[in-house]
């Protein structure tokens, strides 16, 4: 695998305000790679810095051997920033051609491929339309468009669901995972469900400081699972009955009728069991994930 | 970040002639101009050779002229350039201020820049955007320049040929004129953050500038060298035909290195 992005000792100072606290990570190239904090963590300044919107206060940053906003990173670098509108003035149709033949491509080309993207994230009928005359969603969805122009390496979405209804925001994840083999999303959402399915790796930025949680291997320890069990209703003993079956080492509620059930592997399929004690109880349950979810990973897993 | 394409530099200034001719706001600024210039058209300078030739007003525009360094002009036969050289070299200036004054800012607040940035150089950005300007303002003097040209050619069409040449000398003068006000524009637009708020800065640039360094140099009078700061400083001097190539050129070809230097500088590491 090759290194797309290389970040070491990234500092951002606003004033007396530390946006981003020394931060070092690296991204290869992949599968999508998600960007998870709570709001003012620092995912903007993050991803603003890796757009070179923004110089850093301390540190390097490496975007495919080059500094970000490099001309040698047009047309492989791409991004949909946070709030950044297209100019009300003009036909999408007209910008996002504008914006190809920035990247190289011929007058004609760049015609085709406004198109193409428009038919992308669905909005081939409103090329001719004014940024102005479309709604929130739409505009944000010619703004995921315009990230998809060329063949970028690399694309960039910041809160890119934010604002769409669940049914454009399902084609939105849907385009993702379909174009994952082409490019390198680097994905920032605030819905962690979104991002569990896209992405195999989570950075977690919170009050400037970075951490970072791989999908798959939940222990280091190849002898423990981990099974998180949400049930339909709010039932009696539940952490008491599953701590009584075979294997199971510890359980506790991670929320409302969610459960994490760490157990010992064996040759017995645990799930298996769970399952049937479930029935056996007449327990509905309604999702049962195998290992940690993403939002407990990030959220829970230090209160443990 | 600092390097310059020429065609990415290229495409960005056509983009800014494209924003004034063939979006509708731009075409009714285009429309407002257009009125302003054909009632300029109509009356100074479609009246200038009576104005100026009538043997009633001949003596009086005569004192008038040489009292204020302009009796050069009343010497040119093409007596609808001369008005026109007048009127264009205090107007066009002045115009630049709120026709250039949202070269950046408003795609800065919008975030339409950070599209652009990921295709363009910060260099690219401002420079194209301010050719894009001087592309603008050519187009305009060369269709203004046009019309005084036809004006004057209806009257008396042996001074097609003289009036062609001289126009062509006097688009030349007045783009170079117009180079720095563009400039001080772009300059603003790097660190202002609205295009109104740009034009009240040139405004108080300008009055507050030339108060400041009137006191300055009524102290010490070596200050004065400060009004070289400001742009047009040589207008007065270039309307009577009465400036060297210095003041004519090299000082507002001077004035605009500098400020579209210092205005690289700023967007340079300015966020976007």
């Amino acid at each position: 695998m090759s290194t797309l992005i290389q970040a070491t000792g990234l500092t951002k100072q606003y004033g007396s305000k530390l946006a981003l606290d020394n931060v070092s990570f690296e991204i290869q190239k992949g599968a999508p790679v998600a960007l998870v904090g709570p709001n003012g963590a620092g995912k903007t300044t993050l991803f603003s810095l890796l757009c070179g919107y923004i110089l850093p206060t301390k540190g390097t940053l490496s975007i495919l051997g080059h500094n970000p906003g490099s001309s040698e990173l047009f047309g492989k670098l791409s991004a949909l920033p946070q709030d950044a509108q297209l100019d009300p003035r003009f036909s999408i149709s007209h910008q996002l051609a504008f914006y190809g033949q920035l990247q190289g491509l011929s007058s004609k080309q760049s015609q085709a491929e406004a198109i193409r993207v428009l038919e992308l994230v669905g909005l081939a009928e409103a090329a001719k339309q004014r940024a102005d005359d479309l709604s929130h969603g739409m505009r944000k969805r010619v703004t995921i468009g315009q990230a998809l122009i060329g063949k970028p390496q690399i694309v960039m979405l910041d809160e890119a669901t934010a604002g769409l209804d669940p049914i454009h925001a399902r084609e939105i994840r849907q385009l993702v995972s379909e174009l994952s083999s082409e490019a390198t999303f680097i994905l920032s959402s605030h819905d962690l469900t979104e991002l569990e399915r896209l992405c195999s790796h989570v950075l977690h930025l919170d009050k400037g400081k970075l951490t970072e949680h791989p999908k798959q291997n939940n222990s280091n320890e190849q002898q423990i699972g981990f099974i998180t069990l949400l049930l339909n209703e709010q039932y009696v003993d539940v952490e008491a009955k599953i701590q009584a079956l075979p294997d199971v080492s510890k359980v506790y509620m991670s929320q409302a009728k969610e459960y994490v059930i760490e157990y010992q592997k064996t040759a017995t399929a645990f799930d298996i069991t769970l399952l049937q004690f479930c029935y056996q109880q007449g327990w509905r349950y309604r999702q049962l994930v195998n290992g940690h979810t993403l939002e407990n990973q990030i959220f829970k897993q230090e209160t443990v | 970040m600092t390097q310059l394409h020429p065609q990415r530099l290229l495409k960005i200034a056509q983009f800014e002639l494209v924003r004034l001719f063939l979006t509708k706001r731009g075409l009714l600024a285009v429309a407002a101009f257009a009125i302003c210039w054909l009632l300029i058209l109509r009356y100074p300078i479609g009246q200038a050779v009576s104005l100026i030739s009538s043997p009633e007003i001949a003596e009086l525009a005569q004192q008038v002229f040489g009292a204020i360094g302009l009796s050069k002009l009343l010497d040119w036969p093409e007596a609808e350039l001369a008005m026109y050289w007048l009127i264009a070299l205090y107007s066009f200036p002045s115009f630049c201020l709120f026709l250039c004054s949202d070269q950046l800012v408003g795609d800065k607040q919008r975030g339409t820049l950070r599209f652009l940035s990921l295709r363009a150089t910060r260099n690219e950005m401002l420079f194209g955007r301010f050719l894009g300007q001087v592309f603008i303002l050519a187009a305009l003097l060369i269709v203004t320049l046009v019309a005084a040209v036809a004006v004057m050619a209806f009257r008396e069409p042996a001074l097609l040929m003289t009036g062609l040449s001289r126009s062509f000398m006097l688009f030349c003068y007045l783009l170079i004129a117009v180079l720095p006000f563009i400039a001080l524009m772009t300059l603003l637009n790097t660190f202002a953050r609205s295009a109104r708020l740009t034009v009240v800065l040139a405004v108080l640039f300008f009055a507050g500038g030339n108060i400041v360094v009137g006191l300055l140099s009524w102290q010490i009078p070596a200050m004065a060298m400060l009004n070289y700061i400001f742009p047009g400083v040589q207008l007065d001097q270039m309307a009577g035909q009465n400036a060297g190539l210095f003041n004519s050129i090299a000082i507002p070809v001077i004035q605009t290195v500098v400020m579209l230097a210092l205005a690289q500088r700023i967007f340079a590491r300015s966020s976007l």
